[in-house]
């Protein structure tokens, strides 16, 4: 089958559209390492390699860990590198991972999510993306085929910008997008090539080359190590703006946007809101509607980046509301409730004290399905109404 | 009258630039490693780029001290690492077009054991890079642990000799033959007391790997962890060579050939009575050890017999 590199609409899989998007930025290296339900795209990039489309150097590792190694190394050299992983291939990546990040280098990764505990669920669910929070990389987890595309592309124009220089993961629940066939507007590659034009025109990143020496992940030992843990907390949080900034970008370039930071639907006028990620949205914003109709004025906020949290962005979404529910697919040792529900009752101080409710839903591929939004919707607003309410529900 | 003799060359002439290393790095007296780095470096030139790990040589290479430090461009990765960083530095410089030799430069532990995955991986995809073990039998930088490269009976802090030990229980893994098994164009094992033999080793190894992957396993005894007097190291590295406990060898394209032949090779005991981490063996641990290397150098000339030239 001939590939097409002009602008085309075509029904591709969650995988697919990640190995366009990734094709499409024309990276130098790609190096990987198949596992369920991440394989397709790296196999899609083969054969994109195979069929000459994709002039790259396509690394075929021995494992995750040297993936990451790869893709650092190549992006330190002065390269644009792409892999993709998921579940225990993320989590074996884990010191790399650090490195990748501690060297600031502008990796871009796929994760496609999917349930790392040792119960072995070959199935969807978001607790690998939670457990490499505190790595130091860029985090965003997309709704559905077409976001993945779009995402993918604004990660490398994220990940390699001036201001940030940071590795970024683009995250998508595993099954129910990655094998999801939708229809999806893929851009031309000149398109592409255009919107990541302005990465040339910026002052080089430093990088090893022979005969220049440079000294990669030297050490730094007391305040030098402190000065560039800052400066990495520092460009983290410059994301935030540069997120949004980028969306906007992104949409005037291609006709269509996702919010940046977040996706607020409904949330305006709203007295409750729900929080999701993911693959959730779709059903979350159907059930909006019908509950709207039914005369409870909820709204609905997607969470689009996880790491930085868009604490500004989403403060102003909940301000003022009379209850929020948030919705996790992975659990939070500790605090006994999700994680991003965590996180979110840390914003407490600047929204002021609302009920707030926990619900953990999907995990290992069990279904978040409209019944269940219904019911998290009624809690919520039970919650906003004064009737005494659970603070956390495990679902189904 | 004069007689005109012709000049043998000598290691010098092997050196293609000053030295890259300032004096005063921080290697214990007696190091090998600091010959090592230097001798590696100035043969294979300044443009070389190192790949590094925590280890002997990193606060060499990565500048803990940054007053005595070196010239090279340097990366420095985890344990695990190593082979596959250097991977991502050659892929792309290949893809951009330029010519570079990426020098990876661990030691024993992470060749061995933590890095041996990448290490196999990088040698089965054929990468373009020179691969360098400094085999100093264990893990010396964080106190003299046993590693893979750990042989029979020596005393490590994790396998120490006692009155119910005899230090480790099993011998080392045979690692330059595991990596030759890779069927890489170039294996050669290198020490210090040899340097012409080594430095012959490495320009084979540059030329090589701008094809292909080179290994080098190179004997790096440690004053510290081995017990000896800081004098006595390039000594230790002959008698190693002179008792065929770390014969001197090569596999080029599939062909094994001993570049430095040893007449009448000395008994191994002769090298262990030098060295404090086997001062407890008694006779018959001696004599286990001495069976493992002779069986090593018999497997090692039915390789030679079998595919290079007679021995």
């Amino acid at each position: 089958m001939t590939v097409v590199l002009d602008k085309q609409r075509k029904v591709i899989t969650g995988n697919g559209a990640a190995a366009y998007a990734a094709m499409l930025c024309r990276p130098d290296v790609v190096a990987a390492y198949p596992i369920t339900p991440q394989s397709e795209v790296i196999e899609q990039l083969a054969k994109f390699h195979a069929d000459g489309v994709l002039d790259c150097q396509y690394v075929t590792v021995e494992g995750e860990n040297s993936a990451q190694n790869v893709v650092c190394a190549a992006t330190m050299a002065g390269g644009r590198a792409f892999t993709a992983t998921s579940s225990y291939g993320l989590v074996y990546m884990y010191d790399a991972m650090f490195q990748t990040a501690g060297f600031r280098a502008p990796v871009v990764m796929i994760n496609v999510n999917r349930e790392p505990p040792g119960i072995h669920a070959v199935c969807s669910g978001q607790q690998d993306m939670i457990s490499v929070r505190d790595t130091g990389w860029v985090q965003l987890i997309v709704e559905d085929c077409q976001e993945i595309l779009d995402t993918t592309i604004m990660a490398f124009r994220l990940a390699e910008d001036y201001d940030i220089q940071l590795p970024v993961i683009v995250n998508y629940d595993g099954y129910y997008l990655s094998f999801l066939a939708e229809s999806v507007e893929i851009p031309g590659i000149e398109e592409v090539d255009r919107y990541l034009e302005v990465l040339k025109s910026q002052p080089p990143r430093s990088r090893l080359v022979p005969g220049e020496p440079l000294g990669c992940g030297s050490h730094g030992i007391g305040a030098g190590y402190v000065e560039l843990r800052k400066k990495h907390m520092a460009a983290m949080e410059r994301v935030k703006a540069k997120i949004d900034e980028i969306d906007q970008g992104f949409s005037e370039a291609f006709g269509r946007g996702h919010g940046g930071q977040i996706e607020e639907y409904r949330t305006e006028d709203a007295d409750v809101v729900l929080v999701t990620s993911g693959s959730a949205v779709g059903t979350a914003r159907t059930m909006i509607d019908a509950k709207r109709e039914a005369g409870i004025k909820v709204g609905l906020v997607k969470l689009r980046l996880y790491r930085p949290f868009p604490v500004e962005r989403l403060s102003q979404a909940l301000e003022g509301k009379k209850a929020i529910g948030v919705l996790d697919r992975s659990i939070c040792f500790g605090w006994d409730c999700g994680p991003l529900y965590m996180e979110t009752l840390a914003l407490t101080p600047r929204i002021g004290l609302v009920p707030m409710l926990s619900f953990i839903d999907g995990l290992a591929n069990m279904d978040i399905t409209q019944e269940h939004i219904g019911r998290m919707i009624d809690d919520i607003y039970g919650a906003s109404t004064g009737r005494p309410y659970q603070e956390v529900t495990w679902l189904p | 009258m004069a007689v005109e003799r012709k000049r043998q060359p000598k290691v010098c002439d092997y050196y293609q630039n000053d030295d890259q290393f300032s004096p005063g790095v921080a290697f214990c007296s007696g190091c090998t490693l600091e010959l090592n780095l230097r001798f590696v470096s100035r043969v294979l030139g300044k443009d070389i780029i190192f790949v590094g790990t925590p280890s002997c040589s990193a606060p060499v290479l990565h500048g803990q001290n940054v007053g005595a430090w070196h010239r090279h461009g340097y990366y420095a990765c985890t344990m695990t690492g190593v082979a596959s960083s250097a991977s991502g530095l050659t892929r792309y410089y290949e893809q951009a077009g330029i010519e570079a030799t990426v020098v990876c430069h661990t030691g024993d532990g992470c060749a061995m054991d933590v890095g041996f995955q990448t290490l196999s991986g990088a040698a089965e995809r054929n990468e373009k890079m020179i691969y360098i073990c400094y085999d100093n039998e264990g893990y010396m930088n964080t106190g003299i642990q046993q590693s893979s490269a750990t042989p029979f009976g020596a005393s490590t802090s994790t396998t120490p000799s006692g009155t119910a030990s005899q230090g480790k229980t099993t011998g080392s893994k045979n690692m330059p033959l595991v990596m030759a098994m890779h069927d890489i164009p170039y294996v050669a094992t290198a020490t210090l007391s040899h340097l012409e033999d080594y430095a012959k080793k490495l320009v084979k190894a540059k030329a090589i790997a701008k094809e292909g992957f080179a290994y080098l396993h190179v004997f790096c005894p440690c004053v510290v962890g081995w017990k000896i007097p800081v004098d006595s190291s390039v000594q230790v590295c002959r008698d190693a060579v002179r008792t065929n406990y770390f014969p001197l060898w090569e596999v080029e394209d599939g062909s094994y050939r001993i570049t430095q032949p040893v007449k009448d090779p000395k008994p191994v005991g002769e090298l262990t009575k030098t060295l404090g981490k086997f001062k407890h063996l008694r006779d018959e641990e001696l004599a286990i050890l001495q069976g493992q290397v002779d069986h090593r150098f018999k497997v090692l000339q039915a390789l030679c017999a079998g595919t290079g030239e007679p021995q």
